[in-house]
Order: structure tokens, then C-alpha cells, then sequence
């Protein structure tokens, strides 16, 4: 309504409205932690469960082949744990332990539910000297340093966990490395070293 | 991977004390852990919500599957009766019939392979090609395993991408009648090519 000159200025007090707006649920930063992540998963949050997604399906998926030995029954256990995580990332409570642990949790059970519905694959089974095979606990072990340092490869710079993977896993030199991506080598021992520190600050700050 | 490399190598003499023990404990890791497996393109994207709901009428529908199966049962025994008959000494896990190693030509160095032929079943050969050292290729282009007789090439066993020189395991099948002396490659393909690609690997006795 246009306001003319000669209007008062009333001094009452203007009720409430009953019908307030929803408030939009906060922007998500790509640095939430996981259990932001979780929690906003389980109130059906697509994009929380996207930026999880990114973080753990390396680590679901490494899991899942080491268990099942198989690549179609891993993806397909990787589509089931995610799922899984879905369904029922309602049910988190961050005061029981560190998110992390409860998507290894959920990813493992998802897995293994796989696992006894296909049955081991020959590849999965294959011991190449009987004596050495390492027992359960031991490859239970191994597992979780390997979702762990998996995961935690997730926080590296594109950068920094591309000079880490040609060292470590392409077997070539640093000086290779750095013929490869045609850097200075003392640009690659320094891209080497800072993913290595980041990588031991994400490892020690996770509380699994 | 035959090589592993020690800290010294990776980031020089530079770091000391503390800071030198978590780099090395981080190193550690790394090593135990071992390399993450390439994503296969499937997993690239999430899983639809559809999913969740997709695997909740799944476990309704295995149930009803439950029934059906059992009443399969005893056909499946025959089947399987039928099979083990038909397994070579007995044996229930495939077993390589050949291992070829394969090497960069002059247009990946870096490259190397080796080819598992597994026993045949129905007329296929099942491989299982690992490779590491390849270069990530430009889209629309891709990498094509050939099956080659006599010096020439006979026929695809199937194609592959990588996305970067890491250790990579594909599963591959030749459908052809194999004979002493067969052999593979592999090249690379550019979009929309049907003739073989530049040779990229070829086999070490060659």
C-alpha cells in the first residue's frame, strides 16, 4: 500500500505471522566432515550422499575386490554397501564411534552378504604358496589399513596423489616420475613429501 | 610390483625427527596398503536413490526366488553332476594354460604385461591381461588386445582404458580355435577406426 504524507506512523505491534518458512537446510561444504555427511545423508540429503560417495568408493570398492576376488561381484557389492549406507544412515549416532568405522561397518556387512549369497570366486581363493597365505585376522588387518590409507588418499590435492601413485605403485623412479609428468624432479620430491605429511595428518586425525 | 622405494629415495634427506617419523610411518602405510584399484567407469557416479529402494523389493523378490530355487534344485544337481564329469582331473579352479610377458614398443617404453590364458569352456578363452605403464589416452580413443597368428592379425579379444600408467587387471576372452604359436598385442586405437592401432605392446620373444 502507498504510504501518503499526511499518514501516522502506528505504533502496534504487528503479530508474528503463524506460517513461517522453512528454513533451507545449510549450504554444504565439501569439507563437511563424515559424520556432517551422515547425518544429512540419513535425512535423504542427495548431495551429502554424492560428496560421501566420492570419499569411500575407492576404499568400498578396494574392499570389496579384496574380498570377493572378483570385479563384476565387487561393483555390485559396492552398489549394495552404498545402498546399504542410504538406507540406513539414519541410524548413525556419532556419540558410538567415528563415521568412518560405521561405513566400514556397513560396507563390509554388505560384502560379506554378498559373498555368502555368490560364494568365494577361484581368483578370490587363489594361494599362491599355501604357508605364507596370511590368516583371517591378518587379512582382517590388512584390509583396514588398506580402507584406511585409501580413504584418507581421498583428501590428497589431484597433485599430490598423482606423484604419490606413480611412486609407489607404477614402479618408477622418482627421476621417471618426473620425466613423466615433465617436472622438475625436485618439484616431484616435494609434491612427494607434502602428500606424504598430509597424508600422515589425515591418517592420525581420524579417530576409527 | 617388483620395486618398492624407501623414503630416502622418494622425498630426499630433508625431513628430520618427528616430522621424519610420520612421513615414515605414512610410507609404511602406503606400502601395506598397496594401490587402489581403478574405478571401473560404473562406479564413477553414485548409485540412483532408486537404488536403496530398487534393493529393498530385492530382498521381497529373493524370497520368492527362494521358493522357485529350491524346486530347481534337483535339476541343478544333474547339471552339475553333468559338469563335474566334464572337469579336467577333477579340478574345480581354472588353471592357466599359457602366460605370455609383454613389452612397450618404442611408443610406451614404460609399458609391460603379461597375458593368462585360462583352459577354454565352450569354445572360449578366457584372459586375464594385467598392465601397468600405459598412458592415459585422449577420449574416444582406447586400447584394443588383438590375437595374432603366423605374423598377422586374426581377430579383437576385447578393448580397455586406463587412466593412468597404474597397475590395471582386465578380463579378456579369445573366441577363436587357438593353435601352437598363437600371440597378442595390443594397440591403440583412435575414434572411430575399425583397423588395428600402432602396436603398443608386443610379446617379449619377439
Amino acid at each position: 500500500m502507498r504510504k501518503d504524507k499526511g499518514d501516522m506512523e502506528l505504533a502496534i505491534e504487528v503479530p508474528q505471522p503463524r506460517l513461517r518458512a522453512v528454513p533451507a537446510p545449510a549450504a554444504l561444504s565439501p569439507d563437511a566432515s563424515d559424520a556432517e555427511l551422515l547425518a544429512r545423508v540419513g535425512e535423504q540429503d542427495r548431495e551429502a550422499f554424492e560428496i560421501l560417495y566420492g570419499r569411500y568408493v575407492r576404499p568400498v570398492f578396494s574392499l570389496a575386490l579384496r574380498r570377493l576376488g572378483d570385479r563384476g561381484h565387487a561393483e555390485d557389492a559396492v552398489q549394495e554397501a552404498f545402498a546399504a549406507i542410504w538406507r540406513s544412515a539414519s541410524t548413525y549416532r556419532p556419540e558410538r564411534g567415528a563415521a568412518g568405522g560405521w561405513l566400514y561397518t556397513v560396507a563390509r556387512n554388505a560384502i560379506v552378504d554378498r559373498l555368502r549369497r555368490n560364494g568365494p570366486t577361484a581368483d578370490a581363493e587363489l594361494p599362491e604358496l599355501a604357508s605364507v597365505e596370511p590368516g583371517p585376522e591378518q587379512r582382517a588387518e590388512d584390509s583396514y589399513v588398506s580402507w584406511r590409507v585409501h580413504r584418507a588418499l581421498e583428501e590428497l590435492q589431484p597433485r599430490e596423489r598423482e606423484v604419490i601413485e606413480l611412486a609407489y605403485w607404477s614402479g618408477m623412479s622418482q627421476s621417471e616420475v618426473a620425466e613423466y609428468l615433465g617436472l622438475p624432479l625436485g618439484t616431484v620430491k616435494t609434491r612427494t613429501r607434502s602428500g606424504l605429511a598430509r597424508l600422515a595428518a589425515a591418517l592420525e586425525g581420524e579417530s576409527l | 610390483m617388483s620395486r618398492e622405494p624407501t623414503l630416502d629415495e622418494l622425498i630426499g634427506a630433508g625431513a628430520t625427527g618427528a616430522e621424519r617419523e610420520q612421513l615414515q610411518k605414512a610410507h609404511e602405510l602406503l606400502l601395506q596398503a598397496g594401490a587402489p584399484p581403478e574405478l571401473p567407469p560404473q562406479l564413477l557416479k553414485p548409485p540412483g536413490v532408486e537404488v536403496a529402494r530398487r534393493q529393498r523389493r530385492r530382498v521381497v523378490k529373493r524370497r520368492t526366488l527362494a521358493l522357485l530355487a529350491a524346486a530347481l534344485i534337483v535339476a541343478l544337481v544333474f547339471v552339475a553332476g553333468y559338469g563335474v564329469a566334464n572337469l579336467r582331473n577333477g579340478q574345480s579352479k581354472p588353471t592357466a594354460a599359457a602366460v605370455l610377458a609383454l613389452k612397450g614398443t618404442a611408443l610406451e617404453p614404460r609399458a609391460r604385461a603379461s597375458l593368462v590364458l585360462w583352459h577354454p569352456y565352450d569354445g572360449n578363452w578366457p584372459m586375464t591381461l594385467n598392465v601397468v605403464g600405459l598412458s592415459k589416452l585422449p577420449p574416444q580413443t582406447y586400447y584394443e588386445v588383438y590375437l595374432v597368428r603366423d605374423g598377422r592379425i586374426l581377430g579383437s579379444c576385447g578393448s580397455f582404458r586406463v587412466s593412468g600408467p597404474h597397475a590395471l587387471t582386465v578380463k579378456l576372452t579369445a573366441p577363436y580355435a587357438l593353435r601352437r604359436g598363437d600371440t597378442w598385442v595390443v594397440t591403440r586405437q583412435g575414434p572411430g577406426t575399425k583397423e588395428p592401432g600402432e602396436t603398443v605392446l608386443e610379446p617379449v620373444s619377439t
